[in-house]
């Protein structure tokens, strides 16, 4: 879908929207922050959820909105390296909302608080980290050891990047 | 073994093959909303399809005399039916209904609440759908007569139109999941999964429970009429029509009907020639009667009763863009007698005369276009015409072009000893995809290219472009 004059300005004023209601009503646990001029990239992070192998552990994401955003989901992807049935080695998710079930009154929120919920409730049936599923199921202590095993803090991410 | 091999994939690699698959996207042409135009244009699309087809849409124009496309984006039948909803309010002209109907099209935040949907985030889109309310009542009130041009225009405006249908969407969604009395039986699971899964999502594609809620919620309250004719393959002479609903009538009022046409996949808008009343036979005497109508260029397809079949015949005589009426209306309106030849024109394929005699015939549907620009039609139509409609008229090359091209089809014209060698060498059109306009090798795609075939190639090689909606 390739939206037409004037798309780049939606895309602006819904953005701008999103960031003041962030700003306004934060939500404990995610933070979400524009890293480009023109809004169209953002940065993210999200608590691990308690109970759960991530539990105090932060993650960092990227967002990047295509300029039919919000009629196409933006692209998400986790920056801290994580060990997670449904996200890759490079960060990239799998997450259904983020593809074919997109609607367009998602928002970063919204999105955020799947990803949340995602890390303490896996859908196991379609990983992209077959590994990761099959340990999940069978062998949790060896699941949170390779959790912890790849994770970084957000300093350490900073220091690797510098 | 197979999950075993796919198992060992690298991450990369799948992470790469799924991105492919999910980018991929069919192609797709053509405006979001068409010019309304002659319904013989699908006789036309279906004249080498199968015989049902071919059957079912020989008898489509006798009821239904004009239609317009909708781009076949995964959005078509929501589109349709908040297009049509939109012209039923300007058909109707009754300006205080635009604002009844942001009313009450304000008061279903109640129903988001109810269902538990994000109200906020919806009325955010409500906005464009009041917004063009707005601006067509507004239109009506000052009497510019150009409101179905606003109409059309802000339906092909992509973000307003898929901002007007997000917000279709989530109605039927509330609709639905508030009224479980009426849905639960033709649904699997949960109505809000349901509607979740199938209904809100951008990409999902209308469904019969959604036009069943849109039925009941959008057209139903203001007293228009909703019908849907079905065209496929199954047995009839006729396609079959489903009522969804009646027109009522309000306070004595007459009452539009919006009527889609559905063919597996896709939905595209219909009329009857009386939908649209307009003076038989206007002269230049009635002009300013023209521009002051609701539609001021519905008179441009009725206006020769005697002419329009044989026109609407004519492939590549009929509308394929907006404002590319004008070079037949000129026609219709000509005082010389030079189209005459076109009258005695058969319009049957059956009648077969020598090659000879068809070619002298054909000679003015040639030469007609050109003839339509003469100096002294042109003068006429600056008289009749709103001058917005003079800026989109098309240059003559390119209905000469069209008109060209068409003869390439085996169509209700005879074969002409003038046409090209390599013509013949053209496939027949033997699937139902090649007959779709958005098959590039078909004459109403803007980006024609002839399809040449070769025995490597075999046929369907370029079924792909299938419209996907």
């Amino acid at each position: 879908m390739a939206l037409s004059n004037g798309s780049a300005a939606n895309v602006a004023s819904r953005l701008q929207k999103e960031l003041m209601d962030i700003m306004t009503h934060p939500t404990p646990g995610i933070t979400a922050f524009p890293s480009s001029e023109n809004l169209t990239t953002w940065t993210a992070t999200i608590d691990g959820p308690t109970g759960t192998p991530y539990e105090s552990l932060v993650f960092k994401l990227n967002f990047e909105f295509p300029s039919t955003y919000p009629y196409s989901p933006p692209n998400v992807t986790f920056k801290t390296p994580i060990y997670h049935p449904n996200v890759d080695f490079s960060g990239r998710i799998c997450l259904d909302i983020l593809k074919d079930k997109w609607s367009a009154v998602y928002n970063i929120g919204t999105v955020l608080l799947s990803l949340q919920s995602l890390l303490g409730e896996p859908n196991n049936s379609s990983p992209l980290n077959g590994q990761a599923a099959e340990l999940w199921d069978k062998d949790m202590d060896e699941y949170k050891r390779l959790v912890l095993a790849r994770h970084k803090t957000p300093e350490e991410l900073d220091a690797d990047a510098a | 073994m197979a999950a075993d091999s796919a198992y060992v994939l690298p991450d990369d690699e799948l992470a790469q093959l799924q991105k492919l698959s999910g980018d991929y996207q069919p192609e797709i042409t053509g405006p979001l909303v068409g010019e309304r135009q002659s319904s013989a244009a699908i006789t036309a699309e279906y004249a080498n399809a199968d015989p049902v087809y071919r059957t079912k849409t020989a008898a489509l124009p006798d009821k239904y005399a004009y239609f317009r496309t909708c781009r076949g984006d995964g959005q078509c039948g929501w589109r349709a039916i908040a297009f049509t909803y939109y012209e039923a309010l300007l058909r109707e002209a009754n300006v205080a209904k635009f604002d009844t109907e942001e009313a009450r099209l304000m008061s279903m935040a109640n129903l988001f609440n109810m269902a538990g949907l994000p109200t906020e985030m919806i009325m955010d889109f409500a906005e464009d759908v009041f917004g063009l309310m707005q601006k067509l009542a507004q239109t009506l009130r000052n009497g510019e007569g150009n409101a179905d041009d606003v109409l059309l225009q802000t339906f092909n405006d992509e973000a307003e139109s898929m901002s007007i249908i997000t917000f279709f969407k989530f109605l039927a969604s509330a609709w639905i999941q508030t009224h479980p009395n009426d849905f639960a039986g033709f649904v699997h699971g949960d109505l809000k999964s349901y509607c979740g899964n199938n209904i809100e999502p951008t990409a999902s594609e209308i469904d019969y429970v959604a036009v069943a809620a849109l039925a009941a919620a959008l057209i139903k309250p203001t007293g228009f009429g909703l019908e849907i004719m079905y065209l496929d393959r199954s047995a009839g002479e006729e396609a079959n029509v489903t009522p969804f609903v009646q027109t009522t009538e309000q306070s004595g009022l007459w009452q539009p009907t919006i009527r889609l046409l559905y063919r597996p996949g896709h939905y595209d808008i219909l009329y009857k020639a009386e939908d649209f009343p307009v003076p038989v036979q206007p002269v230049p005497e009635q002009a300013p009667l023209h521009v002051a109508l609701a539609n001021p260029y519905n008179d441009t397809f009725i206006a020769a009763p005697s002419n329009v079949d044989l026109m609407a015949m004519m492939p590549g005589l009929y509308s394929t863009g907006l404002g590319q009426r004008w070079p037949s209306v000129s026609y219709d309106f000509d005082a010389t007698p030079a189209p005459q030849p076109m009258q005695s024109y058969p319009p049957a394929p059956e009648a077969i005369a020598p090659v000879t005699s068809s070619h002298q015939e054909f000679v003015p549907v040639h030469a007609s276009p050109a003839v339509q620009h003469a100096p002294a039609n042109h003068h006429s139509i600056q008289l009749e015409a709103p001058p917005i409609n003079l800026t989109m008229q098309q240059p003559a090359s390119t209905t000469l072009e069209r008109a060209a091209l068409s003869l390439e089809r085996p169509g209700p014209f005879r074969p002409s000893m003038y046409e090209l060698e390599h013509m013949h060498a053209l496939p027949l059109q033997t699937s139902i995809m090649k007959n779709s306009h958005y098959n590039t090798a078909h004459f109403l795609n803007p980006d024609f290219q002839p399809e040449a075939w070769s025995p490597e190639h075999g046929s369907g090689s370029k079924g792909k472009h299938r419209s996907t909606s």
